[in-house]
């Protein structure tokens, strides 16, 4: 047996630095867990879909090539190629179903999963403020959600584009709007869902209430309460992202898109309010708590 | 009289309509004290403001002359063993006690370096690349133990350490605390066991039901266990060769058989700890896993103290 060291002069780290470390200590945990896997699961499915869909058509059982034939509201039949309906995608699966699950499970947990396993005691006795704790959990969670979503939403665009008689080279840049703007909804789900962590007893199941309860009822709503909803504003950047044909807007109207959408500057000034404001208020919760594990 | 690490002042600590703490004071200065008290006296509660995990809803609770709630600075100079049995259990021993040095602000060669000393301090380096999930009940105690020093703290909170430990690692433990004490560090160290207190130290804080009772040497209050029946249960792989073994024991007053445990009653058990420790470490009567001693007789005695 021998005596441990002993520090010399502390020098508390830097917020960044006691982040990182954070960071570092989270980001194995969370992406080796079960919950990855079943993330991983669900955003694989269209990429299962695609892949299937691409063997059909590389044995010549199957022919999209001249894009995917809908009947519209007014019963005229159009039809849509590869971007619009990879667009659509983006909007129906992955943002509106995938970023909402992703930041629930992941962003609840940051601080509960600790609480739960009652190891959070470990992280509030070293020298660094539990604000850190917050941002290094929080990048974790930008990183391993990231890392779930993103290569699925790329390799549905090159499996889907081409296979539907687009072109990858004209709708790459689509393609980058898209993934910065499912990074934004990653970002700012993932701020409400840790505020919502860090304050409630049941945070997964109010997160749950939020996502498949509040937000879809107040979309179809008249009124103002769908400004209390991170979907409409991602709302008003999305179509952006989308290639606007009468095929794509018919679509986006069976699906309950709202007809008024804020314009871009409103919704980000928007998602950029539930960020900070998320953000801020996490912070604000997590340093004065008392988090009392028992045993 | 040296100053005092921790001083407590006229803390009063409620969870609701529930009372944790109830006027308070007390002071901590170098080397072993000892936090005795039954289940319930508000023991962890103490030190869980001490570690400032909790705020006190009355009074002061101060470290190094600082206020210890939102004070993270304070975490260089204190370690913390905390009573719950939680870790990372994916990561190796090593792993989890180099990361949460690295916390510290200990680069990766210097965290893993004090990591490795620290599993060493605690007996554990052999063990220090298994993952925590397979470690006995004993060894997952020392690797808490191994967090809680590894940046050397000059003031160490150890709730319940002993908890569950075989009597071969409990005694390891207990010179562990005694050899910190004796460098000149502050050891604050809870147990509802008076006898693993009372082999540690003879300076107690003598807490129930909230308040402290006594402070001071521990002698005072020794007579009276005495007095009461002291009942141990002991997890081994053969009860019935170590209850014959032990049928001749002084002071012996009942034997227990449990499936896969005996529960021994005895008026003598600094004797029977004893020849408990020489028969656990011989292994003569069986594997002994876990020794645990539920505190109704020390409850008993509490009352006794209280009347």
């Amino acid at each position: 047996m021998s005596t441990p060291l002993t520090s010399n002069v502390p020098v508390v780290p830097s917020f960044f630095r006691s982040a990182v470390r954070v960071y570092e200590l989270s980001l194995g945990r969370m992406l080796w867990s079960r919950r990855t896997l079943f993330m991983a699961l669900v955003v694989g499915g269209p990429v299962a879909v695609a892949l299937v869909l691409r063997l059909l058509a590389a044995l010549d059982l199957l022919s999209l090539t001249g894009g995917v034939d809908f009947v519209d509201s007014a019963n005229q039949r159009v039809t849509i190629d590869g971007p619009g309906i990879f667009g659509l995608m983006v909007w129906g699966f992955y943002l509106r179903f995938s970023v909402p699950l992703l930041g629930v499970f992941y962003g609840t947990s940051l601080i509960a999963d600790e609480i739960e396993d009652k190891t959070i005691t470990y992280l509030f006795t070293r020298p660094l403020s539990r604000c850190a704790v917050l941002a290094g959990k929080y990048f974790a969670y930008l990183v391993s959600t990231g890392l779930v979503l993103l290569p699925s939403v790329m390799l549905v665009f090159f499996l889907v584009v081409s296979l539907l008689g687009g072109s990858i080279g004209a709708a790459f840049p689509s393609l980058v709007t898209d993934l910065a703007l499912l990074a934004v909804g990653l970002a700012v789900y993932g701020a409400l869902f840790m505020l919502i962590g860090t304050w409630f007893r049941r945070p997964l199941l109010t997160g749950l209430v939020f996502i498949l309860g509040w937000e879809p009822i107040v979309a179809v709503v008249p009124g103002y309460l769908k400004r209390f909803t991170v979907s409409y504003y991602l709302e008003g950047l999305a179509p952006h992202a989308m290639p606007q044909d009468r095929a794509v807007t018919g679509i986006l109207g069976v699906m309950q898109v709202s007809e008024v959408v804020p314009s871009v500057a409103a919704s980000l000034i928007g998602l950029g309010l539930i960020l900070v404001g998320g953000l801020s208020l996490s912070a604000w919760v997590v340093e004065r708590r008392e988090y009392v594990i028992e045993q | 009289m040296n100053a005092a690490v921790v001083a407590v002042e006229r803390v009063s600590k409620w969870y609701g309509q529930v009372i944790g703490l109830n006027d308070i004071s007390a002071e901590v200065h170098p080397g072993v004290t000892g936090l005795l008290g039954p289940n319930g006296a508000g023991k962890s509660t103490l030190l869980k403001l001490i570690a400032g995990q909790l705020k006190p809803s009355k009074g002061s609770v101060r470290v190094f002359d600082e206020s210890v709630w939102g004070n993270p600075g304070l975490f260089f100079r204190v370690g913390f063993c905390p009573e719950q049995d939680s870790f990372y259990d994916q990561m190796t021993g090593l792993e989890w006690v180099t990361a949460l040095v690295r916390l510290n602000g200990f680069s990766e060669s210097e965290a893993t370096e004090a990591a490795r000393l620290a599993m060493d301090s605690v007996d554990l380096l052999d063990a220090a690349d298994k993952k925590i999930g397979a470690y006995s009940k004993g060894m997952r105690q020392r690797v808490k133990l191994a967090q809680a020093v590894v940046h050397g703290p000059d003031l160490l909170v150890l709730d319940e350490p002993l908890a569950g430990m075989d009597p071969v690692a409990r005694r390891q433990v207990i010179k562990l605390i005694k050899g910190w004490g004796s460098s000149g560090k502050s050891v604050l160290v809870s147990s509802h066991i008076l006898h693993e207190i009372e082999s540690m130290t003879s300076t107690i804080l003598l807490m129930n039901h909230g308040r402290i009772l006594a402070e001071g040497d521990i002698a005072a209050i020794r007579g009276l266990i005495d007095e009461h029946p002291h009942k141990i249960r002991i997890r081994l792989s053969d009860p019935r060769a170590f209850a014959r073994g032990f049928l001749d024991h002084v002071g012996l007053r009942s034997l227990c058989l449990e499936e896969g445990a005996l529960v021994i009653e005895t008026e003598n058990p600094d004797a029977f700890y004893s020849r408990l420790t020489e028969v656990a470490a011989s292994g003569a009567l069986g594997d002994v896993q876990e020794v645990s001693s539920p505190d109704d007789n020390l409850q008993a005695v509490f009352e006794y103290l209280v009347k």
